[in-house]
């Protein structure tokens, strides 16, 4: 400390040191002079020997004066002030390296951090290291991977995996030892009345132990007892909040007071804080207002095949997840030997809480990350290219340095901080673009992506960023830096050699070039990958008709509709009323329409060897539910009115139905039930497939059954859909009148047209699709600007030879030629490369493909061919002038 | 340490002075480039084990005079401890048969 202050000192006096120092030692010089001369020597002589005992007196007054510290610094500052300058002097190539690398690193902040916010930040509990999810898989399931806890268990979306028994959760709690605390968790939709207009609002139901397994504690009063979490214990509420603040005012007093949900008055016992973050929070895009208990029944967890709940769980502070999992197996496998109906080769697994909530993106994100990294190596390549031209342009004066005794390292440093200069600038404009890019792409993502609004800029995201810039900074300034320091200062101080040097550099540029095209290749047959992807998903059939359409849902509460009666009156006098309004064409209800959830069902089909499960999507339709949707009949009849409670019961199935369970034959006249003791169900018609699920998944056997009877079948009504002639959304309030006039306190949720929800289910890969699009983009242009740079300067480099041919009689086309043969290098070159880089890389995102091969070979052709065009393009203007040249000019230069 | 030594045991000195008494008490075994004497005696204030001051010398001209500071004393003890130490240890090892 006092050291820096003397330094300080010094620092400010330091031309007064220097002076200082003079004088000592010339005053030493002189006495020693001095003694030499009274022992007898000529005073010229004395002065000599005194010096020559003295030694280098310059060296050490650069050794004195290093002492003060200084020098470093100085000669970096000296080194900035120079490299500042010579930018300065060309301030179109300075802008130019400067904005090539702020898009790049500007691309792969915004990237990146979103991946922070969404896979790397940790979730807002306390220790979250120590949360887990909890899934069960049955028997399908491939072999899991316990290793890669990088990429989470579920990385891809299994088949097998299913969400947690109730019974089961039990078992897992009583006989592990791992665990804290494993708590249930459930999304629960309930509708609030009483406060305002009615609302259904999403909550959750969960155990007791919930709230502390994530160990967050309530603001305000308490959280479950395990007594209230018991079937027919008290009905309690515990409150965001947002609901709070919001619906109530955030009155202090709310404790002990009543909330009516679903008809059914629950008395308030606490509230969460504002930043609490329930965990299925991360799936939903509306806030979850509310937590009631659990409370399974005797019923549910006596039945350990009834798969239902979440599962989140905190493990004991310095228990591992393989201990916890094995645990777990051995929990599993005396549950498969005690329940085997439900529980043979059914497993528990799990994950960190964090990886498996966004495991659904983590692939593709992971995909665009790298695809961003891919981008940053192009401009860096890029600005490497640039660099290595002015380093080209600046050999003479490098040689005069070097002659002039400047050090290697000197040279060398000074390169090195003219690109840290560029760098450093290219940094802060790529951060701060990058700041814009990550606002526009959060806006663009799909909400599917969870924890999106967490998205900003944090000390890692700036820690990354600084990284790279530094990184990138020696990267692509040590090549010409090197390359400059080994100039040879005879060589090139010569005009004439200046023309004929720098084959190496020219080497350095060609590859740097081909390399840049490479790079760009892959992104380009990754963007192409994913567009013909999106293509097929788009292409699509449906099977039934999305324009026109709306669907809402309005969900009965058990308690003031508990029969299915009841509801089915209500949606037949909905259905009446909504079909009275103008611009409608037609109505149907449902319990489910298309692309917005289902409900499948086991059945038996008489006559079929039932070994095999049939696990059909089930739907309780109405009549007009066809006509709505335009799905067409294809042999048989369709539903009617007169298909109703008291008559025969009857359905029907789709085509995939007949294919799969009767091997083609006619199920017309077939019977199937849901179990030993059900109805039978007699089939009256076939119509085609749909992809219930959107256009991403499969078709599925399927059966329709009537609306109206529901007494044969466990499904609650609940979706509207109303096809009508004009826009539909100009519909929704007319509706949502007609709802209240029937009943003035039930809401009605989830308005959406069937075209928004294709367009969200698509969502994801739209996303992806334009992202690497923009990716590619940029990377062509930036390929565009290498070739364009590397034949620009070497049809300069070439002007006397290009002269001397056209005066011997070479035409233009000839030299057209010439210049092109070399850009056609360069390009087949860069797609021979960057052919191989996608063959390699591609395979890594194939599973994010619909329907595309990930080696498809009509994508890698195509963007090799667009490199081609690109390539010929970029090429023209530098061969057109080296056509164009006049040799007399060209001569007489040399 | 020889130039603390020498401002310990002689007082206030300009650098010739320290370099003069430096080869008389080495009885001229001792002889570097008088040069490099300057750097250390900087390096030595900067790290604040002397002290410099401007005054006249006997002839009337300019001369910076060193003194050591208690911090550079203590500095000489704590060196010459250890110099003895390493000294007597390469003695007995030569005088051991």
């Amino acid at each position: 400390m006092r050291d820096l202050s003397r330094r300080l000192k010094y620092f400010r006096r330091r031309d007064e040191a220097a002076h200082e120092l003079d004088e000592e030692m010339r005053l030493h010089m002189e006495l020693r002079a001095q003694q030499f001369e009274e022992r007898g020597t000529t005073a010229e002589e004395a002065g000599f020997a005194a010096r020559r005992q003295f030694g280098n007196r310059a060296a050490i007054e650069i050794a004195a004066s290093e002492v003060w510290g200084w020098g470093w610094w100085e000669r970096l500052a000296q080194d900035v002030r120079y490299a500042a300058r010579s930018l300065g002097k060309t301030p179109g190539f300075a802008a130019l390296a400067v904005a090539t690398l702020a898009v790049g690193l500007g691309m792969n902040t915004a990237v990146f951090s979103i991946v922070n916010a969404v896979m790397l930040r940790s979730l807002p509990y306390p220790e979250p290291e120590r949360l887990i999810s909890l899934w069960e898989e049955s028997p399908r399931e491939a072999r899991r991977n316990l290793t890669s806890s990088g990429t989470g268990l579920g990385a891809a979306p299994s088949r097998g995996r299913t969400t947690v028994a109730p019974a089961n959760l039990m078992d897992y709690r009583k006989d592990t030892t791992a665990f804290e605390g494993l708590a249930g968790v459930d999304g629960s939709q309930m509708n609030l009345t009483g406060k305002g207009a009615p609302e259904r609002l999403p909550g959750e139901s969960v155990t007791a132990n919930y709230f502390r397994v994530l160990g967050v504690g309530p603001q305000l009063g308490r959280t479950f007892t395990e007594a209230e979490d018991r079937e027919g214990g008290d009905p309690v509420i515990v409150l965001s909040h947002r609901f709070w603040q919001r619906r109530l005012g955030g009155d202090t007093s709310i404790l002990g007071q009543t909330v009516t949900m679903d008809s059914r008055a629950y008395r308030v016992i606490g509230v969460m804080p504002a930043g609490f973050e329930p965990v299925t929070q991360f799936q939903l895009t509306v806030p979850v207002e509310y937590f009631v208990p659990a409370a399974y029944s005797k019923e549910l967890l006596s039945h350990h095949g009834d798969h239902e709940i979440g599962v989140v769980g905190r493990l004991k502070p310095g228990v591992t997840l393989r201990a916890a999992q094995a645990e777990l197996d051995g929990v599993s496998a005396a549950l498969a030997h005690q329940y085997p109906d439900s529980n043979r080769g059914l497993t528990a697994a799990m994950a960190p809480a964090r990886d498996d909530i966004v495991r659904s993106v983590s692939d593709s994100l992971r995909a665009l990350l790298a695809a961003s990294g891919l981008i940053v190596l192009i401009t860096c390549v890029n600005v490497a290219n640039l660099l290595l031209v002015r380093a080209v342009a600046r050999r003479h004066e490098t040689s005069v340095r070097l002659a002039l005794g400047a050090g290697r390292g000197r040279v060398m440093r000074a390169f090195l901080t003219e690109s840290a200069m560029i760098s450093a600038a290219g940094g802060a404009a790529g951060v701060l673009l990058g700041l814009v890019l990550m606002r526009v792409l959060v806006a663009a993502a799909p909400l599917s992506i969870p924890r999106l609004d967490t998205v900003s800029m944090d000390w890692r995201v700036f820690a990354v960023a600084a990284g790279i810039a530094t990184a990138t900074g020696l990267v692509f300034g040590l090549a010409p830096a090197w390359q400059s320091s080994r100039a040879r200062p005879a060589d090139s101080l010569k005009a004439a050699e200046r023309r004929a040097s720098g084959r190496a550099q020219s080497r350095w540029r060609g590859a740097l070039t081909v390399t840049e095209m490479a790079l760009s290749l892959v992104l380009m047959v990754g963007a192409g990958l994913f567009l013909k992807s999106f293509m097929n998903i788009i292409g699509m059939e449906l099977g039934f008709r999305t324009d026109h359409v709306l669907a809402m849902n309005v969900n009965l509460p058990q308690l003031r509709y508990p029969t299915a009666d009841r509801r089915l009156a209500f949606f037949q006098e909905l259905e009446e009323r909504v079909r009275a309004l103008p611009g409608v064409q037609s109505v149907a209800y449902a319990n489910r329409l298309p692309l917005r959830g289902g409900w499948g069902t086991g059945i038996q089909i008489e006559g079929v060897d039932s070994t095999g499960s049939f696990v059909p999507d089930s739907q309780a339709v109405s009549p007009g539910y066809f006509e709505t949707l335009n799905i067409s009949l294809s042999r048989g009849r369709l539903l009617t009115a007169e298909d109703c409670k008291g008559h025969p019961y009857v359905a029907v199935v789709n085509l995939a139905f007949a294919r799969q369970y009767l091997q083609g034959s006619d199920p017309i006249g077939r019977r199937f039930r849901r179990g030993p003791t059900g109805m039978w169900f007699s089939i009256v018609g076939v119509v085609n497939d749909v992809r219930r699920g959107g256009k991403l998944k499969d078709i599925n056997p399927q059966i329709y059954l009537p609306a109206a009877q529901t007494d044969g079948y466990p499904v609650r009504l609940a979706d509207l859909a109303v096809r009508s002639a004009g826009e539909p959304r100009l519909l929704v309030n007319a509706i949502q009148q007609q709802v209240w006039a029937i009943d003035k306190d039930q809401p009605v949720t989830a308005v959406h047209t069937l075209d928004e929800l294709i367009s969200d289910s698509v969502a994801d890969q739209r996303f992806q699709m334009l992202l690497l699009a923009v990716f590619a983009g940029v990377a062509v242009v930036l390929a565009m600007i290498g070739v364009f740079g590397v034949l620009s300067y070497s049809v300069n480099q070439r002007m006397n030879e290009l002269g001397v041919r056209i005066a011997l009689g070479a035409s233009p086309a000839q030299i057209l030629r010439l210049v092109m043969k070399q850009a056609g290098t360069l390009v087949a070159a860069g797609a021979a490369f960057g052919l191989l880089g996608s063959w390699v890389l591609t395979r890594f995102v194939g599973h994010l493909l619909f329907h595309v091969q990930a080696h498809d070979a009509t994508t890698y052709a195509a963007a090799a061919g667009a490199l081609a065009v690109v390539g010929v393009a970029a090429a023209m203007s530098p061969a057109m002038r080296g056509a164009r040249v006049d040799p007399a000019v060209a001569l007489r230069e040399q | 340490m020889l130039i603390l030594k020498t401002l310990v045991r002689g007082g206030e000195m300009h650098g010739f002075e320290i370099a003069e008494a430096i080869r008389q008490h080495s009885e001229d075994v001792l002889q570097v480039e008088e040069g490099s004497l300057y750097p250390a005696l900087q390096r030595m204030l900067m790290k604040g084990w002397l002290t410099g001051e401007w005054s006249k010398t006997g002839e009337g001209r300019r001369a910076r005079y060193y003194q050591a500071t208690p911090e550079g004393r203590r500095r000489l003890e704590s060196e010459l401890e250890s110099y003895y130490r390493v000294a007597r240890a390469i003695a007995q090892v030569l005088v051991a048969e």
